[in-house]
């Protein structure tokens, strides 16, 4: 299009109040990195403290276990294993990124690289597919309770007194 | 108005369920519509409402400092006053003091005032205190709630409601039940045997009942429950060229069931460790019985041929593995337990031990005092012989009742090997008198059929569907002393009148002849009260004297005649007249000659020694 005829539509769309040739919009401003969202801090202790009150999962990763017989270890963990994915098939729907074989050839639907993670000798170019090595996980959908306000979050499991 | 709704409540021992049909009497009456079950939300823990297939019932009473402000608010209700359910179960391991459980066991017994404030029945001092009817009316108080939170447009009020009860329950367990659904707010309430709900879901679940049954044959329904067990029998008959049923016998309220068993283990395994130096205190045994129930649910999966399954608690400090406790669950000592214990291969001839009284009993549930639950079903079909021919009961030569078909219900008969240790007893029972095995109904979702068969018993109410027949369960009687000279020592001998025969139908009355009581004029005059569940050819009006240990008493019955009613004289003759209402409601009353009636009220507040 000549610039001539560029400068007349402009002129007019300018007089009549139509929109601007396309050409001569101003660029969209580029966006400015977002300030990262603040971390809710609550809801990731509330999971911790549903894992823990569910499982007693804190209590196992901070005990010193080093001293324990694999046996002893096996047998605390076997019931706690259990507890522990029930309560977060609960609350979480978990799901794979990728529903495929381990081991099979995969061509990714995205090219999301936080969904997908090319690994080994990857090509100069962003590859088809490959190996699939880790099929991920997805939180499909995640229904945690609702907070009490009143209640301090930072309590992940209450001290418990006895009365004997 | 036609209700939209019919809606079914399993007020059960341990846990209650609701299910709903929808009321269309237009619709094809061969295409009934189907049986929904509402997911109750509840409390399931502090700050978690969450919704559940079954609401456990258990009432706990929270203190001051057992839940942070607001912890325990429900959608409708910003701060209720107790805890209903699941957080009420888990709270309550920690905290037995303020856990009221059983409250329904406790609604049958006897032996407390029943309206008076005893439970929790441990409770420390200071704790409030709740009737059994009170408990069960928050229980139902919670699922009239969650339904209408959860159908606001279909208010419970405004549904027909059938609330089931054990059918070993008595006239006054079943009078109290339906005070407590009264004063929760319900408005259509009929009340419902388990046993007959039970058979109602089978039938929902195979509309082509009619070609599995014929005329003749005799149902055995055996409900496990998890604190109670109850048997029923029911007779195919025939009606009007029709398939019909009759509900002809039930039997007496045993307080054993799958709880047993599983605390049982635990037991056995606290044991097995104490023996090897560890003890174990009364929390962890909370866990080691539900670790217990797991593990031999696991070993009682069918195809599972493993000798043993672990069973573990948690250390109870941080140290998570350090302070835990491991220990197994032998398959031999589970399978010694349900063959010696629980489910013995007894001959039918084998009576259950009888509860010996002590002089002073501690104040408590009256459990059943033998846990072979083979023994009691052997009793019930046996009490069947010394009871009158009734037409659609078949029997051995013996006399011991002998059913064709079998229906199980109740979790604990989720575990084939169960049900086939019970099949197994009863066949041979059954080839001992010459009849071939019993043929199982299946059962399905055994934790929820009997709401569900609640639900569609009141379709079935409705002309659409089949009906059991059934009528009052026990024979009932009117204590009469007899007018002899009293001797030191010696309790006047006494004479039982029978005012309800057995088998009495619903929405019928009936008129006791040839006997006449003077009441006094503004004073309270009380009746001794007997029921028999074995007796039943004593007719209306029948006078019984030697019935040995067949009657058992019941809370007294008291009528009061206000003065202003009855200016003229100071004794009132009357007679009594029985009715049973529609909803299966015994009433029993007093009519003078000229007609004015008074009616009968149960006097539980009197404990019965």
């Amino acid at each position: 299009m000549s610039r001539i005829l560029l400068a007349f539509r402009a002129f007019f769309a300018i007089l009549f109040g139509r929109p601007l040739p396309q050409e001569i919009k101003p660029a969209a401003p580029k966006p400015q990195p977002a300030a990262p969202a603040k971390p809710n801090p609550a809801h990731a202790l509330q999971l911790l403290a549903i894992l823990q009150r569910d499982s007693r999962l804190l209590d196992f990763l901070m005990e010193d276990i080093a001293s324990f017989e694999d046996e002893q270890i096996g047998a605390a963990v076997r019931s706690l294993h259990d507890q522990a994915r029930d309560s977060l098939a609960r609350y979480l729907s978990l799901q794979p990124v990728i529903d495929g074989v381990e081991g099979a050839y995969t061509r990714p639907a995205t090219a999301d690289p936080a969904a997908v993670k090319f690994i080994g000798n990857v090509p100069a170019n962003r590859p088809e597919g490959g190996t699939l090595r880790h099929k991920g996980w997805r939180a499909a959908k995640m229904e945690l309770p609702a907070l009490n306000p009143k209640q301090d979050a930072s309590i992940i499991a209450p001290a418990e007194i006895e009365i004997e | 108005m036609e209700p939209r709704y019919i809606i079914g409540i399993d007020l059960g021992t341990t846990n209650s369920a609701l299910s709903y049909v929808e009321n269309r009497p237009d619709g094809d009456p061969l295409a009934l519509p189907k049986v929904e079950l509402l997911a109750v939300p509840q409390l399931v823990n502090p700050s978690e409402v969450r919704d559940e297939n079954l609401l456990p019932s258990f009432l706990y009473v929270p203190g001051a400092a057992d839940f942070p402000a607001g912890a325990t608010a429900l959608p409708w209700d910003n701060q209720p006053e107790t805890v209903v359910g699941r957080l009420a179960q888990k709270r309550g391991v920690e905290n037995a003091g303020r856990l009221v459980s059983s409250a329904k066991s406790w609604l049958s017994h006897g032996g407390v005032d029943r309206t008076a404030p005893i439970l929790p029945f441990r409770a420390p001092e200071g704790v409030p205190k709740y009737s059994p009817v009170e408990a069960s009316r928050r229980y139902l108080d919670h699922l009239r709630q969650a339904w209408d939170y959860k159908m606001p447009d279909a208010p419970f009020a405004a549904q027909q409601v059938l609330v089931t009860v054990p059918a070993s329950f008595d006239a006054v367990a079943r009078d109290l039940t339906l005070k407590a659904a009264e004063q929760a707010g319900y408005q259509n309430v009929t009340l419902l045997e388990e046993p007959q709900a039970a058979f109602y879901a089978w039938i929902e679940r195979h509309p082509d009942w009619r070609t599995r049954v014929r005329v003749g044959d005799l149902i055995l329904v055996a409900d496990i429950g998890g604190g109670t067990t109850d048997f029923t029998l029911i007779a195919v008959t025939e009606q009007g060229g029709e398939l019909s049923l009759d509900r002809v016998a039930v039997g007496e309220h045993i307080l054993l069931g799958g709880d047993n068993i599983d605390l049982a283990l635990a037991r056995l395994v606290a044991g097995r460790l104490a023996e090897q130096g560890t003890k174990i205190d009364n929390f962890q045994l909370q866990a080691l019985w539900n670790n217990c129930r797991t593990a031999k649910e696991k070993l009682l999966e069918p195809g599972n041929k493993k000798d043993e399954a672990p069973v573990t608690i948690l250390g109870k400090g941080t140290g998570v593995v350090g302070g835990s406790i491991k220990a197994k669950l032998p398959r031999a000592d589970l399978e010694r337990l349900l063959s010696d214990g629980f489910l013995p291969a007894v001959t039918s001839q084998e009576m259950p031990a009888r509860q010996v009284r002590a002089g002073l009993q501690e104040l408590g549930l009256p459990y059943a005092a033998d846990a072979a639950i083979t023994r009691h079903m052997a009793r019930f079909l046996r009490q069947q012989a010394s009871s009158a021919e009734h037409g659609g009961v078949r029997r051995g030569p013996s006399g011991l009742a002998c059913p064709t078909h079998i229906l199980l219900n109740g979790g604990v008969l989720n575990s084939v090997l169960i049900r086939e240790r019970i099949l197994s007893v009863l066949n041979a029972w059954l080839g001992g008198e010459g009849f071939p095995p019993v043929q199982p109904l299946s059962g399905e979702d055994l934790m929820h059929a009997v709401s569900r068969g609640a639900a569609y018993y009141g379709l079935a109410r409705r002309g659409r569907g089949v009906r059991i027949r059934g009528g009052v369960p026990r024979t009932y009687y009117v204590g009469i002393e007899s007018a002899m000279p009293s001797v030191p020592g010696f309790a006047a001998p006494l004479k039982a009148l029978t005012v309800v025969p057995f088998g009495m139908e619903e929405g019928t009355e009936q008129r006791i002849p040839n006997r006449e009581f003077g009441l006094v004029v503004g004073e309270p005059a009380e009746f001794r009260f007997f029921t028999s569940a074995v007796r039943k050819n004593d007719q209306a009006g029948d006078l019984i004297e030697d019935f040995g240990d067949d009657l058992e008493e019941l809370a007294p019955m008291e009528v009061n005649l206000a003065a202003e009613q009855s200016a003229a004289a100071d004794v009132v003759p009357v007679s009594f007249e029985t009715v049973v209402t529609e909803t299966g409601m015994m009433q029993l009353w007093c009519v003078a000659r000229d007609g004015r009636r008074w009616k009968l009220e149960f006097n539980v507040r009197e404990v019965r020694s």
